[in-house]
């Protein structure tokens, strides 16, 4: 009987044992885990250093090859004639083809990225003012914000080009461009803003940017960057000699110079840079889609971008041109023939190229336009300017004078590959497309497939955007 | 010496004398059930010959024998009788019903139910049914196996991820596969490698051998799921692996096949003169480049695969055991894609003494993949071969590789002869178990304690070289997912009155799963010798990543049944805490009831003839679905650095009222067997209701600082259906036997509501859009997975131009996205699979079709290779380009306006997806035993099986599989579309297997 009991009783005792076993499996599970590699919402604005650190987000979204990375920028060239598009994806030769179906994944990508941008820039600029912390000083702040002034000016100049007409068409002011969202509050319904709008904003926005920006970098926003930026837009806009005043206040800045060669691509350093955006190889264009991916020759790269004939013959109008003969490489196109390509942006296995968004030639050829148009010479003059450029290409003895389509000649070869052609044209009232090449009817000034449609997801999910005539 | 050889002449000389003196006599007789009704068709043999007969349609029947000799009964689900043959010659026998074959053991969720008494819906599929397969991954194993399980491989090459669906799709935004649960262990089913251009990574069950499997059961219904909780409304496969014997003997099973493979159907694409024609006729005159190749012939070959496989089994009263050893080498149709495979598995359970029970299940599994971009990466063979130019050499004049003219920049020979894109993939699994019976405290009472892991370590190598990468390039990355759980349940069983049977199981549950992942990129090599990334002078990738998820469970079930069985009633509660859900709703509840009828044990069936085990069952319950991630209801800034300083971007927002899809289910089931069970029928209808769906629910990048959506629980599915299940035997004669099993499942499948926020499209009807290369929708009072494209009328014969129907119905020119209609669902109607197996003396012939109808594929690729306006190669069917009026064309002439659009998105790429495919055929050849007697072997088998043999489909799928989804397995998203999917092969096998 004792035998018994005490078998019985070590038998509960084990029990016991498994049921506590059993309890302390259950109830140790803590179920508020956290992620370990993200930071959840409520804490991004918590301090000094997080906050800085989604202003460094900032570029880095800006980095994004449907952004300031290339995709466009190159896009821009072969909807114009710099560019003979040559690869696969269906989505780019639509826009080659003056054939964009609304769906085009490409397009709302770029209009998610840039937007993704922007939003960046209006939390940044929401929520830097009630950060805490005495050591974040007001002017670290006021810097921030106007980074992020830069930023967003940069972005929305970029989108109300390809998304409605240039103000030299149709309305003008009147045309529609892209929704201006000023404000980090989510699910605003705001209708397109007119181009006039979009212009008016940027440029009160980089004018109050420029007190609060710092100088001394080349890869971020400084006073000369937004100036620039509003040099560019003056340009856009037709105000010719505000737009050599501009361009004439960023030579003026000993931080530039022209660099004496064309060695400057991806050199950080160069005092030809005024911004340019910093790619490293753990941390650069972020798809085989952006300017390194697309514009070098197979296999060293995709080989969709070769320079189209039309290019090829500008430059070889004068022979010796340094522009063409030390920034071109041959090789095989996507389609095994071999082409000229550009090798500003060589470095296609790691992509990490930087992209040139604002250099100081710029500012020479807009002051140049600038002056010739306005009839002025603020700081120099018209063929002064261009000569100095063409100096630097090779091309000598230098010109007695020069006219406004050798400006934009000159223009066109400097900037080739960079993003500018497009716009070149459309603000000049040309077509995109050179007599003899394909679709030239299509490329006429107003033409409604010279711009982009509103995504069709967009406007799935807000119908009160109007859609671009004829999509 | 002597003695034993006269014990052993004695005998013999016996029997000689009895067969010399015996005479042979009539002997007849009546055989009648356990109700004393005739039995029509029961086997009656003589023992030790090949005399006998079958009684006739009253259970009569006459024989030859002699006296002394044994009279042999038998028949389908009676036990076999035997008579001794005296002086009568008369002999009536009375079968006994076999308890044993209505006892048949379902495994349900923690534990076991006999088949008479398990009223959720359940289906089996046991080892005969699996046994013939040659199949390399759980999944498969289900495909056209049991009514209601819908499993479409969605590519040919190694180790893709077949889609499981059990009773339609259930969920819109989440991942819709079902919980695998091994041995009671719940496996961890995360993709660990990258989808290489599919649209998901290696199959992660793919290291569950299907040699281990002994038989799987698939939990259908939400009242048979309910026990699993938070994961159970997808449906649960429960895997039961082979298990050691209790009679003392041991049996080695030594299996070896080799098998022979290639792609099924492929594109058929222009030859160099016809590329040029069709370049020319759109107004481009391009230049041979030299070659004329067949690209499909270059990435596809005749592959060769083998395998071995060892088990042993064997065990006593006290302990038993499972040994199993798998060793695969398998090629695949694509060129470069390999496997190799080693798994090892034991199974051990021992009784210690009169209380405790324990055992340890283990399995260590190594599969090397050298894997294959496909579909959409930059160098997928098979992508390239539709699109490169046929002219264009792959090797130059002196046999080195080009590069030049190349798709994407590559030559995907040189790749996969040069380039390394290695997987090597190690899981060790495993559970131990300490059964404790408590009979001495409460009798009945059991206790049981089951801790498991589950560790699996994916390591990819990524090597490319020089001449195709200038620099080369070089990935290093290893991933991991490691399981902990502990599961503690006690069990009771109890009889009273020896009619009111009680059975309960309640405990506790936790389960952690912790994921790791590192990887590193190296560029810029001195040498393509130098293989690892540490020889790279730039490094593009250098990251280390973590994150944890834990789920915390109570459940109980209780089962009470009258008089064995002819009433019974179940219910089931389970409370589920899981860290992946908001803050506000981190534990969920989930349960079922369920009645069953067993009306055969009434009395007015009890003696039926034409019907038995007639059993009627209704339940109800809910289960929920917790496949969102880990973090979804959380909105979170990720880390994205600029010029070397770490920055942070916006990535997701919040919702932390965050809970789970929730899946309630109602189910009438009702089953019998007729005619002495020659015959059995089982329908069930179902209808489940997903609520709470959790969507990321899109909204406008523009207004909301570039976020496209946040999850949210909105909207409802609802899918219905019968599930039908009939066994028949057909033959059943000693020579011949022929059995059919066929089950079908209907499913329909509605989104039922969608909320308010959901967007509105130009019917009016609201609509989610789940994306896809076709823009698929789920749209309210449609498919969840709906087809929505401008409707396509192809080429006009009289102007050339392509036509489309505007939204009124209108032939157009210059469709628009208003013009959009519903024009298909990827969901079929129907799929289902039928088995026949035959068997003549020792040949045995099985054949497995399975099918699916009124689902529709999109054909993607046509975007590519049937574009006249690009520089690709193209397919044939761009020949047929229209050139003068009246020509009936597929694609416009090259001077119409609608060249340039005529190959957008439309129903021109939209086909009927249904099909009928030879799944397997198998035939198997038992040796006789004269062959090899005396020899230490027991038995042989000679086996030869086909899969894939014969496809029906519609003409609109030649050259491509009906068996597609870029997608991939896990039902996020878009299903159905094709885009260079590799098609499924042909394989043939040839096997042996030896037992001893």
């Amino acid at each position: 009987m004792n035998l018994i009991m005490k078998i019985i009783m070590k038998k509960i005792n084990i029990f016991l044992l498994l049921v506590s076993a059993a309890l302390f499996f259950s109830c140790e599970g803590k179920l508020d885990v956290l992620p370990e590699d993200s930071i959840v919402n409520e804490l991004a604005f918590a301090d000094e250093s997080l906050a800085l650190g989604v202003v460094e987000g900032l570029y880095s979204s800006a980095q994004q090859d449907d952004v300031l990375n290339g995709t466009w920028q190159l896009a821009g060239e072969w909807m114009a004639d710099n560019v003979d598009f040559a690869g696969t994806f269906p989505t780019f030769n639509e826009v080659r083809q003056y054939a964009i179906i609304p769906t085009n994944v490409s397009i709302f990508n770029m209009w998610d990225d840039n937007y993704e941008t922007i939003g960046s820039a209006n939390l940044i600029i929401d929520n830097i003012p009630s950060v805490p912390g005495s050591t974040f000083t007001a002017a670290e702040r006021a810097q921030a914000i106007a980074e992020a002034r830069f930023m967003r000016s940069l972005v929305y100049l970029n989108m109300s080009g390809w998304f409605g007409q240039p103000l030299q068409v149709g309305a003008g002011r009147a045309n529609l461009s892209v929704p201006l969202v000023t404000s980090s509050e989510p699910g605003l319904e705001l209708p397109r803003a007119t181009l006039g709008e979009v212009h008016d904003f940027i440029e009160a926005d980089l004018l109050l940017a420029i007190p609060d920006l710092a100088s001394g970098t080349r890869v971020k926003a400084t006073p000369s960057a937004a100036r620039a930026l509003l040099a560019r837009l003056y340009l856009i806009q037709g105000r010719f000699a505000e737009a050599a005043v501009a361009a004439n206040q960023v030579i003026g800045d000993s931080f530039y110079a022209l660099s004496t060669n064309y060695a400057f691509y991806n050199q950080r350093g160069s005092t030809e840079h005024i911004f340019t955006l910093a790619n490293n190889a753990d941390d650069g264009q972020d798809s085989f889609e952006g300017f390194s991916g697309l514009s070098n020759p197979v296999p060293n790269g995709r080989g969709d971008t070769p320079f189209t004939n039309n290019l090829i013959a500008a430059y070889q109008e004068e022979p010796g041109d340094l522009r063409f003969t030390a920034l071109q490489q041959s090789g095989n196109d996507a389609n095994a023939l071999i082409r000229i390509f550009t090798n500003k942006f060589p470095n296609f296995q790691n992509r990490d190229d930087d992209a040139p968004v604002i250099r100081i030639t710029e500012m020479y050829l807009t002051r140049a336009e600038g002056n010739f148009r306005a009839n002025t010479s603020v700081g120099a003059t018209p063929v002064a300017d261009i000569n100095r450029l063409r100096l630097r290409a090779g091309l000598v003895p230098p010109l007695g004078s020069v006219t406004l389509d050798q400006i934009l000649n000159e223009r066109r070869k400097e900037l080739a590959f960079e993003g500018f052609r497009r716009m070149d044209l459309m603000r000049n009232g040309q077509n995109l497309r050179r007599a003899g090449m394909p679709d030239v009817a299509l490329s006429v000034p107003g033409a409604n497939f010279t711009i982009f449609p509103i995504p069709q997801a967009v406007r799935d999910l807000s119908p009160f955007l109007d859609q671009n005539p004829g999509y | 010496m002597k003695s034993k050889l006269t014990w052993i002449l004695t005998p013999l000389l016996a029997l000689f004398m009895s067969f010399a003196l015996a005479q042979d006599k009539t002997i007849s007789g009546n055989v009648t059930d356990q109700s004393g009704l005739p039995l029509p068709g029961v086997s009656v043999l003589v023992a030790g010959t090949t005399t006998g007969t079958q009684t006739d349609f009253d259970g009569n029947y006459t024989v030859s024998a002699r006296e002394g000799q044994r009279l042999r009964f038998s028949y389908i689900g009676q036990k076999t009788a035997e008579r001794l043959i005296g002086t009568s010659n008369t002999i009536n026998v009375q079968l006994e019903e076999d308890a044993q074959a209505l006892e048949e053991v379902v495994v349900v969720a923690y534990g076991s139910q006999s088949k008479k008494k398990s009223i959720t819906s359940v289906s089996t599929v046991t080892s005969e049914a699996l046994e013939n397969l040659v199949v390399t991954d759980p999944q498969s194993m289900l495909q056209g196996q049991a009514a209601g399980v819908q499993v479409v491989a969605t590519s040919g090459v190694l180790g893709a991820a077949p889609e499981v669906r059990i009773r339609g799709n259930s969920s819109i935004g989440s991942d819709s596969r079902p919980l695998f649960v091994i041995d009671g262990v719940p496996l961890g089913d995360d993709f660990l490698t990258g989808g290489q251009g599919g649209g998901q990574g290696l199959n992660p069950l793919a290291s569950i051998n299907p040699n281990d499997i002994a038989s799987m059961t698939v939990l259908k219904s939400a009242s048979a799921t309910a026990l699993y909780g938070s994961r159970g409304a997808n449906g649960v496969v429960l895997i039961t692996t082979k298990s050691g014997t209790k009679d003392g003997k041991v049996t080695v099973t030594l299996d070896v096949n080799t098998s022979f493979s290639r792609v099924t159907d492929t594109f058929d694409l222009l030859n160099t003169e016809e590329y040029i024609e069709v370049r020319r006729r759109n107004g481009v005159n391009v230049t041979s480049l030299g070659a004329d190749l067949d690209f499909i012939d270059i990435v596809f070959r005749e592959a060769v695969s083998t395998t071995y496989n060892l088990g042993i089994t064997g065990g006593n009263q006290q302990t038993n055991y499972f040994m199993g050893m798998t060793y695969d080498d398998q090629q695949g149709v694509l060129v470069g894609n390999n496997l190799e495979r080693t798994s090892f598995r034991s199974n051990i359970s021992t009784k210690a003494n009169d209380w405790l029970t324990v055992g340890l299940n283990f399995n260590g599994s190594l599969q090397k993949f050298d894997r294959t971009p496909i579909e959409n990466a930059f160098a997928a063979p098979y992508t390239i071969a539709g699109l490169q130019r046929p002219d264009v050499p792959i090797r130059d004049a002196n046999g080195n590789f080009t590069t030049g003219g190349n798709v994407g920049g590559g030559n995907v020979v040189a790749q996969e002869l040069l380039n390394l894109n290695l997987s090597s993939q190690t899981r060790i699994l495993g559970n131990f178990f300490a059964e404790i019976d408590l009979s001495s405290l409460v009798n009945g009472l059991k206790f049981k304690s089951d801790i498991g892991f589950d560790r699996v370590s994916v390591e990819a190598q990524e090597r490319e070289v020089e001449i195709l990468t200038p620099g080369g390039s070089a990935f290093n990355s290893i991933n991991q997912q490691n399981r902990l759980i502990a599961t503690q349940t006690l069990s009771y069983e109890k009889t009273f009155a020896d009619k009111h049977n009680f059975n309960f199981i309640g405990g506790f549950a936790y389960e952690q799963n912790d994921r790791r992942g590192i990887a590193v990129e190296g560029t810029g090599f001195l040498s393509d010798n130098l293989l690892n990334v540490t020889s790279a002078s730039l490094f593009p990738t250098t990251t280390s990543d973590g994150t944890t998820s834990r789920l915390v469970s109570q459940f109980a079930r209780g089962v009470y049944d009258f008089d064995n069985g002819k009433y019974i009633f179940e219910g089931s509660v389970r409370r589920d805490g899981s860290s992946r859900f908001g803050g506000n709703n981190q534990y969920g509840t989930f349960w079922s009831a369920a009645v069953g009828w067993n009306v055969s044990d009434e009395n007015f069936l009890k003696n039926a003839t034409w019907i038995q085990d007639l059993k009627i069952n209704a339940s109800t319950g809910t289960s929920g679905n917790d496949r969102i991630g880990n973090f979804a209801s959380l909105g979170t800034f990720f880390v994205s650095p600029y010029n070397g300083n770490s920055g942070l971007r916006p990535t997701t927002l919040p919702n932390p009222d965050l809970r789970w899809e929730r899946t309630t289910g109602i189910d009438f089931g009702i089953s019998a067997g007729f005619f002495k069970r020659r015959l059995n029928i089982g329908v069930e209808y179902y209808e489940r209701v997903t609520d709470d769906l959790i969507l990321n629910v899109p909204l406008d990048p523009t207004f909301n600082n570039g976020l496209n959506g946040r999850n949210e629980n909105i909207g409802e599915v609802t899918n219905s259906g019968f599930d039908v299940n009939v066994s028949s035997v057909n033959i059943n004669s000693d020579k011949f036997k022929w059995t059919t099993n066929l089950n079908l499942g209907f499913v329909k499948n509605e989104v039922t509501r969608l909320p308010e926020t959901a967007n509105i499209d130009e019917a009016g009807r609201r609509f989610v859009a789940l994306g896809g290369f076709s823009g698929q929708r789920a749209i309210e009072g449609e498919s969840i997975n709906s087809f929505y494209l401008i409707r396509a009328l192809g080429v006009n014969a009289q102007t050339g131009n392509f036509e489309w129907l505007d939204a009124d119905g209108n032939a157009t020119t210059t469709p628009v996205q208003a013009d959009r209609v519903i024009a298909g669902q990827a969901n079929p109607d129907l799929v289902g699979g039928l088995t026949n197996t035959f068997t003549f003396g020792n040949f045995s012939l099985s054949t497995l079709f399975n099918f699916s109808l009124g689902n529709d594929v999109f054909l993607n690729s046509r975007g590519f290779v049937e574009n006249v306006r690009s520089a690709f190669n193209k397919t044939t069917r761009t020949l047929n380009q229209w050139q003068n009026p009246g020509d009936i064309a597929i694609i416009p002439s090259a001077s119409s306006p609608t060249i340039a659009r005529y190959d957008q998105n439309s129903t021109a790429r939209l086909e009927d997806g249904s099909f009928l495919r030879l799944k397997n055929v198998n035939l198997s050849y038992n040796l006789p035993q004269k062959y090899f007697e005396g020899a230490f072997v027991n038995s042989v088998r000679l086996y030869g099986t086909a899969t894939n043999l014969l496809t029906i489909k519609s003409d609109g799928m030649s050259g491509f599989d009906p068996e597609t989804s870029s997608g991939g397995g896990d039902g996020v998203g878009a299903i159905g579309e094709e885009f260079f999917n590799i098609p499924q092969n042909t394989t043939f096998t040839l096997g042996v297997n030896i037992s001893f």
